[in-house]
């Protein structure tokens, strides 16, 4: 019956068409749409506006190395790219040799946006003010710059789409090569600068841009491009080539230009940095530091993360509950506040050792045992586990939970193992180099032989060994682990505080994080100015601006380094490798856990065999953390010895979870996703691939 | 709905029947040896060892290569997956590059084979090695400790070397450097850089040109940390030069001698 009166319904609605159609029906639908509604006034373009931030390449609590921009919080951890600041349990610790999702197809779809912008908003001109049609364009040249930016870091020379490409077209009219390396660094530089020059010097709307946010992003890209240009060259058989299809240099630089080009970009970088810096709008975080106090200084420096009416910084993804937040806490928080999961960033020894406030052996490394390196002489005796962190620097402990500091209210218990043998105590192992890194704890016959003196737990709870001491049953790992069969308690001893909500009352689970996340701060201007200096006096080019270059070099790092509780330089940086290792070793460590190391690492060349001594920024040897390709990171386990009733640490290669991580110079650029190589006639795969 | 059903059931049929690509039945063999001697050039296996890159032309101008795959360590190779097609095939390895450009992209040479493969093929690259290493005498065990002798010699002349490579740009001499010697050992007969065990395998770095004068000498290996006794292991020696192949890709590959087994006693 209902089919009946449907078929009725089909006619007669065929009916009434034929009747009428005469009548005109080309009238935009009222369903879509279009640039009337939203580049003709300011409402609308929030709302493209807000479309165009959505897609930006933002690397922050939803930004995975290892899976690349998935625009999800899943896991959300930091540092673990092989940047060797942390570690975890899991298969994305690893190298960023690659992201799951390449940046490309998505990068383009912004761009479209931007060049839409940059092609049609002129038609509308007449609807906005001029300061703020000169805003919008200013944001569309913007996005563009960072889009093109953030593909030329990963890929070299990528397809410079400056226009919108009507489709369906010819297909030269849409087919655009990649261009050379040189050619798209000049081209983001130039997108930068009509950025500058076109947006207000506040942001209109909080989240927009502004001239002083583009100089900082541009400041942070040219310090990559002279980077890039220089250091290829360091590569053994410079590190360039030209496309097979096209002929163009799309990897590297030439011979004869990567002086000139580095010169220039180093050039940009101090004066956008420079021009942050003349304006006094910015300014480190002080608000709670008091010289000589660490304990105020470290407070200081875990504050300034949260606080939102921080003068540091100068651009910030906000998150708001319950509509946009992530799961930083939910992922990264010591174990016992797991909710689901905990201890997805485990910050590492090799980390720590960049820090000031230990005694180290002849080596530098950190010191745990009264001998030459720590496979000799005795272990050192803590009463409490915190005296080996007495004279720690500040910023690292406002970066770092050490085992039995405070957290969220609570003593964060982290020990390895109860060792009940006598004192004074022999290092466990008789090696601690790079081939007996898979030796572990739980092997050694004073742990599992006849005469055992050394307890360590597989598991929590009821998994945990225990020990008698004092009259009590003592666990032999802290309730914050580390346990050597279950990777989701700390696996290096130490656990991260940089980000994590500190309030005991802070709600912790998935979807339940709302702190922001900084992505760029005044401290970062500071170090881009003070890199770009030193490596322009190493070129021997002249201060772009008349200032001396060497000066404000150090006036930064001290800056920072007073904010810190670092101690102070005493003599100026010089211009040397010496100097430029001394600001390189400062950015290290202040940016660490922002996203920040990994492209550091990378725009120094120092993560391939060769290069790798360079790795920390300062000069170690590489021969001690690595083999000749993969490379291991440190952990430091606290032990209780119950013949003292004191604390000894161990220092050695990842215990729980071991991971190595591996990395090629052909890693410096990645591939260009295979199908896109695949299906155009243009574009080119990395001449070296 | 009837019509449909009615539709389907008449050329129901046809949807039994089978639609599928035949599978890929071309076999290609093939190894690699030193175009002097025509000793096989020994490799690892793995991305370190020689890789093997076929490229099936028919899909014109545009083509990406197949996916690479390596030797096995006796230098042979053998891929029995292939559909028939006209093919370009070359070897990437510790060798003077088959496939040589210049710095600006151009072709100077081309030494890799194009060939219809429809059925069954056996092919032989000849190469340059850069290096041989060989043997000295039988290894030693004492203290679970494995010391072994080995001799290096170049097998492509300076001159040689000089001739092809510089041509493709950015040449230094330097690239013929030999930089290290690196002594395998592992509980795998397919030892080598990837199989190797960290404990026990052990490496010798020359610096600069020290090596120069080394060439053609017995070299002294010796293990690393102590094998347990009663144990079998086998034992590789690998040396290189400072040229990466494919040129600046960073790999830099070994040459190889053959595995040899050890008894480990007391």
């Amino acid at each position: 019956m209902r089919k009946i009166k449907r078929i009725a319904l089909i006619l007669a609605l065929t009916g009434s068409c034929s009747l009428y159609s005469c009548v005109d029906l080309d009238i935009t639908p009222k369903n879509i749409v279009t640039d009337n509604e939203l580049l003709s006034n300011p409402a609308g373009m929030d709302i493209y506006m807000a479309r165009m931030y959505s897609l930006m390449p933002f690397e922050d609590f939803k930004y995975m190395a290892e899976w690349g921009f998935e625009y999800n919080g899943w896991l959300n951890s930091i540092g673990i790219d092989g940047s060797g600041e942390s570690v975890n349990r899991d298969g994305i610790t690893t190298a960023f040799t690659g992201e799951r999702t390449p940046y490309w197809e998505k990068g383009f779809e912004l761009i479209r946006d931007a060049n839409h912008i940059i092609e049609n908003l002129p038609e509308f001109q007449g609807n906005f003010s001029e300061e703020l049609y000169n805003h919008y364009l200013g944001e569309a040249y913007y996005i563009r710059a960072m889009a093109f930016y953030t593909m030329a870091k990963r890929f070299g020379g990528i397809p410079l789409v400056t226009r919108v490409i009507p489709y369906p077209a010819e297909e030269d009219e849409m087919e655009v090569a990649r261009s050379s390396e040189e050619e798209t660094w000049d081209q983001i530089l130039s997108d930068f600068d009509t950025a500058i020059s076109l947006l207000q010097s506040d942001s209109p709307k909080e989240g927009y841009s502004n001239k002083l946010v583009a100089q900082s992003f541009k400041s942070e890209a040219m310090l990559y491009a002279g980077s890039v240009a220089k250091y290829n060259e360091t590569v053994s058989g410079r590190l360039t080539g030209v496309g097979r299809k096209t002929g163009v240099r799309v990897m590297g630089f030439d011979q004869a230009r990567w002086q000139e080009a580095s010169i220039r970009y180093f050039t940009e970088a101090y004066r956008a940095a420079r021009a942050v810096m003349s304006t006094g709008r910015y300014a480190l975080y002080m608000k709670r530091w008091l010289a000589n106090d660490p304990e105020a200084q470290y407070q200081n420096m875990v504050d300034m993360f949260s606080d939102g009416s921080s003068p540091e910084n100068i651009y910030v993804k906000h998150y708001i509950y319950p509509t946009a937040t992530h799961a930083f806490d939910a992922y990264n928080s010591p174990f016992t506040f797991r909710a689901p999961l905990s201890a997805g960033s485990c910050p590492t020894l090799d980390f720590m050792e960049l820090f000031e406030g230990f005694d180290r052996y002849p080596d530098g490394s950190i010191r745990v045992t009264s001998g030459e390196n720590n496979a000799s002489g005795n272990y050192l005796m803590y009463d409490h586990p915190l005296d080996f962190f007495k004279d720690a620097e500040p910023r690292l402990r406002a970066y770092v939970i050490f085992p039995f500091d405070e957290f969220r209210g609570q003593e964060i218990e982290v020990r390895a193992g109860v060792y009940t043998g006598e004192t004074p105590i022999k290092p466990f192992f008789n090696s601690y180099a790079y081939n007996t890194a898979d030796t572990r704890y739980q092997n050694l016959s004073m742990y599992n032989g006849q005469d055992k003196t050394l307890y360590l737990s597989p598991r929590e709870g009821g998994s945990q060994e225990l020990v008698s001491y004092n009259g009590d049953q003592m666990t032999a790992a802290g309730e914050n682990g580390p346990f050597y069969d279950n990777g989701e308690a700390t696996v290096t001893g130490l656990y991260i505080r940089k980000w994590l909500q500190t309030s005991p009352s802070a709600e912790i689970g998935e979807g339940k994080s709302a702190q922001p996340f900084i992505l760029m701060r005044y401290a970062e201007v500071l170090l881009n100015a003070a890199e770009a200096a030193v490596e322009l006096e190493l070129a021997g080019a002249g201060s772009p601006d008349g200032s001396n270059l060497l000066q404000v070099a150090t006036e930064a790092v001290n800056a920072i380094r007073q904010r810190a509780g670092a101690s102070l330089l005493t003599d100026a940086i010089t211009g040397d490798i010496q100097g430029r290792n001394t600001v390189r070793k400062e950015r290290r460590k202040e940016l660490a856990f922002e996203h920040k190391s990994k492209w550091d690492i990378r725009r120094w060349r120092v993560s391939h065999y060769e290069g790798r001594d360079g790795f920390w920024g300062e000069t170690r040897d590489k021969n001690k953390f690595s083999n000749n390709e993969n490379y291991r990171l440190r952990g430091l386990y606290p032990f209780f010895s119950t013949e003292t009733g004191q604390y000894f640490f161990d220092a050695r290669f990842q215990w729980v979870s071991s991971k190595t991580f591996g990395y090629k110079t052909l890693d410096y650029y990645f591939e260009i996703p295979s199908g896109e190589v695949a299906k155009s006639a243009v574009i080119d795969q990395q001449p070296n691939r | 709905m009837g019509l449909t059903m009615l539709t389907s059931v008449t050329f129901s049929c046809s949807l039994f029947e089978q639609d599928n690509f035949d599978a890929p039945d071309v076999t290609l063999a093939g190894n690699v040896v030193d175009v002097l001697t025509g000793a096989p050039v020994l490799t690892d296996q793995g991305s370190e060892g020689i890789r093997v890159r076929l490229t099936e032309l028919s899909w014109g101008d545009n083509v990406e290569h197949n996916p690479d795959f390596y030797c096995m360590p006796d230098g042979t190779f053998q891929n029995t997956k292939l559909f028939k097609g006209k093919y370009h095939m070359t070897v990437d390895g510790p060798f003077i590059p088959l496939l040589r450009r210049d710095g600006s992209g151009q072709e100077l040479a081309d030494e890799s084979m194009v060939m219809d493969l429809d059925s069954d093929h056996q092919v032989t690259f000849e190469v340059q090695p850069f290096l041989h290493v060989e043997w000295v005498g039988e290894p030693k065990v004492e203290d679970g400790k494995i010391t072994a002798q080995v001799k290096v010699t170049r097998g492509v002349s300076p001159e040689d070397f000089r001739d092809k490579v510089a041509p493709m740009g950015n040449y230094t001499d330097d690239f013929l450097r030999m930089t290290d010697i690196q002594f395998f050992v592992s509980y795998s007969s397919s030892v080598g850089y990837r199989a190797r065990d960290e404990r026990w395998s052990s490496r010798i770095d020359y610096p600069e040109n020290s090596f120069d004068e080394l060439f053609g000498q017995t070299i002294t290996l010796v293990s690393n940390g102590e094998i347990p006794e009663g144990r079998t292991v086998f034992i590789r020696a690998a040396a290189r030069i400072n040229f990466d192949t494919p040129v600046g890709s960073g790999t830099k590959r070994w040459n190889y001698n053959e595995a040899k087994e050890v008894l480990v006693h007391q």
